[in-house]
């Protein structure tokens, strides 16, 4: 997935349509599904994936190598932010937009993009770690809101969320090297 | 951030990573990655796992959750009125890297001497003619099969607009359409929308107060626009039809072109 991805790019960098069309069917569902996620209506997330995938076609330039699928789940998370902003006030942080170096887990997983498989992995992380993982990426609110709507300390919800994410980690390297 | 204890700068890093700290701390984080190693490392090791939480999301199978047929076909109305010409692009080779054929000017320049030594300039004309020949067809036969897919595409959303069991109401400018739980606009002889402005589907479900803001959409050359809302049939009341700014609008900012009760 990665390398076809990329070279998918590179020929959008040359504005071929038909490789955008390929990149549109392989990626529009997980899209459409972070956005209706966090929004919660099928309207705004079809807006929001049209908005995703024109985003692509004008500036391909923003996508600087590393895993296609995983910055296009960030550019989908920070549009569909957008939205939430605009239905009412907020001020959340974006999901930085580059990338670190290319991990190959992220390039394992991605590589087969199996949504059930991941949802398995984070399954096995216990509520109290899973819950404001989810909260946070598809909530789209802070940490501090998190704090606030769980009753639980500020510290003990930024723990958790960084034990959560480091055995998410954990539990994707098992499943990939298994 | 340098007076902050070690674990919770971690604990930041994390948050940076799954996107939940506030923008002003999110800055300060990523000022601090740039410098400290280690937290570098933590960053680069905890990113992947954020990103892979969206990939739960994705709505494989699941045809309730998925986005409208129509989705496409206007997305890629839109890409190809600024795609190369298919000459450039080679088509339907996906799995292996476009390999654009560009001959080095000397060698072309060489090609041409010898050409002209071996064959007369008239023959030189010709096949110069024969070429943009065979390239405009290509590029002819490419546009077809394009149009052949949205033709498809169009198809299909037609033959339901088209059935026998779908209810209609018409309205100035269009129609609205009804088959069983699925709705559709279809308008007819609709200006284009000014500039910087686009037209925007408005639906109000049975009981409610308030138009809550749809798709948004422009018509093709004819005025033509046929757009499948994403609401229920049965449950809706009333569908309108406006022109707003692009991006659309979270209520109505001009009167209705199309105001269309469902009953």
């Amino acid at each position: 997935m990665t390398e076809d991805a990329d070279v998918l790019m590179e020929r959008v960098r040359a504005r071929d349509a038909d490789a955008f069309e390929a990149l549109y069917d392989a990626h529009h569902r997980l899209v459409y599904g972070v956005a209706l996620r966090m929004l919660g209506d099928a309207s705004g997330a079809e807006d929001v994936t049209q908005a995703v995938f024109i985003k692509v076609w004008t500036s391909p330039e923003l996508f600087r190598g590393g895993n296609f699928g995983a910055w296009i789940v960030r550019i989908a998370r920070n549009r569909a932010l957008d939205v939430l902003r605009s239905r009412a006030t907020r001020g959340e942080s974006e999901l930085p937009e580059t990338l670190p170096e290319t991990d190959s887990i992220e390039s394992v997983a991605f590589a087969h993009i199996d949504a059930q498989y991941v949802r398995s992995a984070l399954a096995e992380l216990p509520g109290e770690q899973r819950e404001p993982i989810e909260l946070g990426f598809f909530g789209g609110i802070t940490h501090e809101e998190i704090a606030r709507r769980s009753g639980i300390p500020l510290g003990t919800v930024k723990t958790r969320i960084r034990s959560g994410l480091r055995k998410l980690r954990t539990v994707l390297d098992r499943t990939v090297t298994a | 951030m340098s007076d902050q204890p070690y674990h919770e700068m971690l604990d930041d890093v994390a948050l940076y990573a799954l996107g939940t700290l506030p923008a002003a701390d999110a800055q300060r984080v990523r000022a601090h990655i740039e410098s400290c190693a280690e937290c570098r490392a933590e960053y680069a090791a905890l990113a992947p796992a954020a990103a892979l939480v969206g990939v739960t999301a994705e709505t494989v199978g699941d045809l309730a959750n998925c986005p409208g047929t129509l989705l496409k076909p206007r997305i890629m109305r839109e890409i190809r009125k600024t795609a190369a010409t298919p000459a450039s692009a080679p088509a339907r080779e996906l799995r292996s890297p476009a390999r654009v054929p560009v001959w080095p000017a000397y060698l072309v320049a060489a090609a041409c001497i010898a050409i002209a030594i071996a064959t007369s300039l008239y023959n030189v004309t010709l096949t110069t003619q024969l070429r943009d020949v065979q390239n405009k067809l290509a590029a002819s036969t490419t546009r077809s099969s394009q149009l052949a897919g949205n033709l498809a595409d169009e198809r299909s959303t037609i033959s339901e607009i088209m059935s026998a069991d779908s209810k209609r109401f018409t309205g100035n400018l269009g129609e609205v359409i009804a088959n069983g739980s699925k709705l559709y606009v279809a308008m007819h002889d609709l200006p284009a929308a000014p500039r910087g402005k686009v037209y925007q589907a408005w639906t109000l479900a049975k009981g409610a107060k308030d138009m809550a803001p749809s798709l948004t959409f422009v018509p093709d050359s004819r005025g033509v626009a046929i757009v499948a809302l994403p609401v229920d049939a049965r449950l809706t009341d009333t569908v309108a039809v406006s022109v707003e700014p692009e991006g659309g609008s979270k209520a109505p900012t001009s009167k209705p072109v199309l105001v269309v009760p469902l009953n």
